[in-house]
């Protein structure tokens, strides 16, 4: 145990001094800095499998120690080492150093690649932080932390406006759910005594102290900040404006999906109101954020969407109850969606930064592996079966299915018909975004003189899209247990490594859902999935056709395309807020500020002004000698004064 | 022998600042130069050196390194009594390098009439290190007035825009303030009956013989506003932003970094363990105008355009959260009130320093005018955001501990006003980000591009970068070990508490040092239970 406790303090300590050294040295030189923070991603993923391995494969490992104490209040650093610990910290880890060595090739023509490096290795050592946290209090700090680390890499093109406005919009709006966050840790703290995960949780496991709503809720608001869910999912599409390994490790894969890790840790404390505060709200997302996907032409925007969407799926499980199906689909949604974000990125650095889809088409023959693994990938996002996320994401749906069949309450109807809605709308933009990007004839010079990428960029998308996209589910199909396909594909693997697959995946998890939906006997259920999935791509190659140059439905529909590009409206509320209410109050108060305070009350006593002024002007010769010497009278006055 | 770097951080200074003042005009800038240096950097190293030896010095009286000397006042019960507490070290810590750091910048300024400008930052300094270190409220209150008269001077001399209308009602305000302290001071001094003005002898009197509850709430009154005043607490905050926006840099850096600390330094110190009876009755204010600090000049501070006074405001808004700090007067809150007072004097003080170098690259302080500054002087937008981050809470930094212990202690008094206090840290990430954001990234303003045509714009030199390394440092290295300074207060605030635990039914309904942890939650318990 203590040896473990050491590897998981150098495993965080690693990307720290990554940055350091960066920092202080490497700011100038892109080479270096790119060589520091990739090796230092690469020792993070070794050590994080050593660890995972040499880990039990079951119960918790804990250790901690006080880092600040004051009178009986203390802040402990300390770790939690569990199941859904040890598929965070192997999504981090792999994914990461994969990304890592994509933006080898992405950022080669980067003039900043030194700032770049360092803040990826802020981010690594923020989200290890966040992984291996043991205590309300250590995760905030690390949460605060992957917020600056989003902010720094998301303003990487200062220069740009929207940069600047994005990176902004994404730590103001982070702020704004870390505001009940905050409260609701305190709370927390206060209520049980300790921010410790695991003692709060057994608190409440044993009875003696009851779940409470008010702290689930404003817990509930960090996830909802960090994890951009409704209504504070505005901040992730402009998010888009960083770097596209950014926006594949950080929006995408790994700390957007925080929020959701946190929900998990803290499922224990979860009272049955906040879950299906998460429930729906999870839901409503999968359907909103699908049909917003459609109403973009910029290819990352879209996918960002698209991850909101998963995103709601994610909760969605949370809510049902099924907490190790959450971990499980995040795992699955990091692969997938990183090897979408880094198909994206390929492209777009082919044909020069050019983001739109409509510019692009014919890619598949340009750039077959970037095409091959976006293909998969987007099967495997539409769960199409066997595929990675048709183990998780169809166990969803099927799920909420299961729990309203049994009678468990008309909440999982709705759940279960949003969620369909949500598979439906998935194959819609992900078909649409294949046949227009892929297929047909290139739509502009820039898609027409594209290049397959370079190898530190195919490297990542062979491993994550052509691999982990299709097979990262293959380990908990059902009767697996050490049988699937005989066997062959577990016994590739050490034992340790099996058993960390199984119980790391949220196996239990999954196989509670599967239970679930199984006693409901409706075996139509996936067969309906299987039916909008193909429906919706049947729909996209027809209705968009391959490769276009516009988009049919704002051609044809332009009111209703432009419906759905407002995204709900929400970012024109949020502006309207901006500047006409916060502005306007702040502004009114700095003229009473000012005219009130500053005027009439102070120099409204004008008297007391006037006679201090005149004195002062009397006494103000302009030489500083004489302030000495009234000073030093003054003094000598006191003296002879107290000594008489 | 400890106890003799005391004096020398403060008398050294003030020497050296006297010598300058009167050394003949054709002195050369290298002797004035060098002098300057010494004079900034010994109080420095001692504070160093006492934070070194601070865990194995004996105790006495509460107080470590405790030395005396008679200055002929001893009728009066005066004593030049020094020495440093968990309290007053990281405050003493704080002026050495803030000190440090604001003397460097001055001395690289080439400000005109240097020599008297550093002469009197050196006196000060002096009046900073004593200030802090005293053990004698009356030299407590002296040593201040003592850093304060050349504050009014310098920004007399060497102020910006509007400097006349600012030194002056910041010299009546401030003198206003200084005077009701010493009004409570006095009164504490008379109605004790100790007969001395030294703190432990205060304490043993006013513990074996409390003042009525008439007096002391007064006497508390007195020494909140009084004190008060001089932190800038709302409504009477009015001359920080425009006495600052308008002080020469290492003025501002002083004055807001560290010496505005010392009303909330004299409350902690003196006027909660002596007054708690008195404080009671005030608590029920206190809190609302803390807010007023916290919430309203918030939005004021989001309402600037001026880089330096939405600086300013922001430094009154921050003073909020540690009169927040004060309201429970339990170990965690005051504790959370001196950590934030260390870092925001640490932050205030750099980004008041970077707002100068920010002015030499674009001539003006309006943020609509500037933008784009990544491009020319990216260094410098490294120290800016570190310091922006800072105030803006982010851990890392030492900020981040005081304003997370604060809202830990609010719970246990007033948890109502979480709310509007947690508000703050949305506040102030929109105006700091807002701030960098139009300095330093998007296109330059016309205005700005073509003064870059014309002129050679250059990153932070050495010279600026060495002081603000000096503050970073400071930020960072407690940022990242909060315990540098929690250390010797966890050791030293329940010292305090004693008078103050007898009043906890007036001042709170549960001390924390007094009940364990988890019978101090017990009303929070019911109250969670009632909203399930």
């Amino acid at each position: 145990m203590e040896g473990l406790s050491t590897l998981a303090t150098v495993l965080l300590l690693v990307p720290l001094a990554s940055a350091a050294v960066i920092t202080l040295f490497f700011r100038r030189s892109g080479k270096a800095a790119e060589w520091v923070s990739v090796v230092a991603a690469g020792i993070i993923m070794v050590l994080a499998f050593v660890l995972i391995f040499a880990w039990s494969g079951s119960g918790s490992l804990t250790a901690s120690i006080p880092w600040l104490v004051l009178g009986d209040f203390r802040i402990e650093m300390g770790f939690l080492f569990n199941a859904e610990a040890a598929t965070m910290l192997a999504v981090v880890g792999f994914i990461g150093f994969f990304i890592h060595l994509f933006s080898i090739g992405y950022m080669d023509d980067d003039p900043a690649q030194g700032r770049f490096f360092a803040g990826l290795s802020i981010f690594m050592f923020s989200m290890l932080g966040i992984v291996l946290a043991d205590n309300l209090f250590m995760l905030f700090i690390f949460w605060e932390l992957v917020g600056f680390s989003s902010y720094m890499l998301i303003a990487h093109y200062w220069d740009k406006d929207f940069a600047s406005a994005a990176s902004k919009k994404a730590f103001v709006v982070n702020r704004v759910g870390d505001f009940g966050f905050l409260i609701g840790i305190v709370w927390a703290y206060h209520y049980f005594g300790t921010a410790n995960i695991s003692e709060m949780s057994a608190l409440v496991a044993s009875g003696e102290k009851d779940v409470v709503t008010g702290i689930g809720l404003l817990l509930m608001c960090g996830f909802v900040g960090k994890s951009a869910q409704l209504p504070l999912q505005v901040w992730l599409t402009d998010a888009m404006a960083g770097p596209t390994p950014v926006s594949a490790l950080i929006h995408a894969a790994t700390m957007v999906a925080a929020g959701i890790y946190f929900m998990v840790r803290i499922f224990g404390i979860l009272s049955p109101f906040t879950l299906d505060w998460i429930l729906w709200s999870g839901a409503i997302m999968t359907t909103f954020a699908g049909i917003c996907a459609l109403g973009q032409d910029d290819i990352k925007k879209s996918l960002a969407y698209s991850t909101l969407a998963h995103l709601g799926y994610m909760a969605t499980a949370i809510g049902l109850g099924f907490p190790g199906l959450a971990i499980m689909h995040m795992a699955m949604h990091a692969c997938f969606k990183a090897t979408l974000f880094l198909c994206s990125g390929s492209v777009i650095h082919a044909c020069h930064h050019e983001q739109n889809m409509f510019k692009m088409g014919g890619l598949l023959r340009r750039m077959p592996i970037t095409g091959i693994a976006f293909l998969i990938a987007s099967l495997s996002i539409s769960a199409v079966p066997f595929t990675a996320g048709y183990y998780s994401k169809d166990t969803i749906i099927a799920s909420a299915w299961g729990l309203f069949a049994n009678g468990s309450g008309g909440e999982y109807l709705g759940a279960y018909i949003l969620t369909v809605l949500g598979a439906l709308f998935t194959a819609l933009y992900m078909g649409r975004m294949f046949f227009v990007v892929f297929l047909g004839k290139p739509n502009s010079e820039k898609a027409a003189k594209a290049r397959e990428s370079s190898v530190w960029m195919t490297l990542p998308l062979i491993v994550l899209g052509w691999v982990l996209s299709l097979g990262a589910g293959w380990f908990v199909q059902p009767g697996l247990d050490g049988s699937w396909l005989g066997g062959a594909m577990t016994s590739l693997l050490p034992t340790h490594a099996v058993e960390f697959m199984v119980q790391g995946f949220g196996n239990d998890g999954w196989k509670a859902a599967h239970a679930v939906y199984e006693a409901s006997g409706a075996g139509w259920v996936e067969w309906l999935n299987l039916a909008c999935v193909l429906a919706g791509f049947a729909f996209t190659f027809f209705y968009y056709g391959r490769g276009p140059s516009a988009d049919r439905l704002e051609v044809n529909h332009p009111a209703v395309f432009q419906a759905v590009e407002r995204h709900g409206w929400f970012d024109d509320l949020y502006d309207w807020y901006v500047a006409k209410v916060q502005q306007r109050f702040a502004d009114i108060l700095g003229f009473l500020d000012i005219f009130l305070i500053a005027g009439l009350l102070v120099r409204g006593a004008a008297g007391v002004a006037g006679l201090t002024g005149t004195l002062l002007r009397s006494l103000q010769v302009g030489s500083v000698h004489s302030y000495v010497y009234w000073f030093l009278i003054g003094i000598v006055f006191f003296w002879i004064f107290a000594a008489t | 022998m400890d106890a003799f770097f005391l004096y020398l951080a403060i008398f050294l200074p003030f020497g050296l600042g006297i010598l300058l003042l009167f050394l003949p005009e054709r002195t050369g800038e290298g002797a004035v130069r060098a002098l300057g240096v010494l004079g900034f950097a010994v109080p420095l190293a001692v504070a160093l050196f006492l934070a070194l030896r601070f865990g194995s010095a004996p105790v006495e009286d509460g107080y470590r390194f405790l030395t005396a000397i008679d200055t002929g006042l001893s009728s009066l019960g005066i004593e030049l009594r020094l020495g440093l507490n968990g309290i007053s070290l990281p405050l003493f810590l704080l002026a050495g390098i803030v000190g440090f750091a604001a003397g460097l910048h001055a001395l690289q300024s080439n400000a005109p009439r240097l020599r008297l400008y550093i002469a009197l930052l050196l006196v000060m300094q002096a009046g900073l290190m004593g200030t802090f270190s005293s053990v004698d409220i009356f030299f407590f209150y002296f040593f201040h007035e003592f850093a304060l008269v050349p504050t009014f001077v310098m920004i007399g001399i060497w102020g910006g825009f509007g400097r006349r209308s600012a030194a002056i009602e910041m010299t009546i305000y401030l003198t206003l303030g200084a005077l009701l302290s010493l009004l409570g001071l006095l009164l504490l001094y008379v109605q004790s009956g100790a007969e001395s003005f030294s703190l432990p002898a205060l304490r043993d009197a006013l513990a074996a013989q409390p003042l009525g509850e008439t007096v002391a709430s007064n006497a508390f009154a007195l020494l909140l506003f009084g004190f008060g005043i001089l932190v800038s607490l709302f409504p009477f905050h009015s001359w920080a932003p425009r006495g600052y926006a308008a002080a020469p840099t290492a003025t501002a850096m002083l004055h807001a970094g560290v010496l505005k600390k010392f009303g909330l330094y004299g409350l902690i110190q003196i006027a909660y363990p002596l007054l708690p009876e008195g404080a009671g009755n005030w608590q029920g204010l206190l809190v609302w105008l803390a807010l007023g600090n916290v919430v309203l000049l918030g939005f004021v501070t989001m309402a600037q355009r001026d880089l330096k006074q939405m600086i300013g405001y922001s430094s009154v808004m921050h003073m909020g959260y540690a009169f927040l700090g004060l309201l429970a007067f339990s170990t965690v809150g005051v504790g959370g009130a001196v950590l934030l007072l260390f870092g925001h004097g640490l932050s205030v003080a750099l980004l008041f320093m970077l707002s100068t170098a920010v002015y030499h690259r674009t001539q003006t302080y309006d943020m609509q005018e500037m933008g784009g500054l990544i491009g020319k002087a990216p260094i410098l937008a490294a120290f800016f955001a570190a310091a922006t981050f800072a105030s803006v809470g982010l851990p890392g930094f030492a900020n981040f501990w005081g304003e997370f212990t604060i809202f830990i202690s609010l719970w246990e008094t007033y948890a109502w006003a979480l709310i509007p206090a947690a508000l703050g840290i949305i506040i102030s990430a929109i105006y700091g980000l807002r701030a960098f954001s139009r300095i330093f990234m998007a296109e330059p303003s016309d205005a700005l591009k073509e003064h870059w045509e014309e002129n050679q714009v250059q990153d932070l030199q050495v010279r600026e970068r060495v002081p603000a390394c000096i503050l970073l440092a400071g930020l960072l290295v407690v940022g990242f070990f909060p315990a540098v300074v929690t250390g010797p207060l966890d050791a030293d605030l329940p010292g305090l508490q004693p008078a103050a635990a007898e009043a906890s039914e007036t001042i709170l309904p549960h001390d924390a040092t007094e009940s364990s942890r988890l019978a101090a939650t017990a009303p929070a318990a019911q109250e969670g239970s009632a909203v399930r």
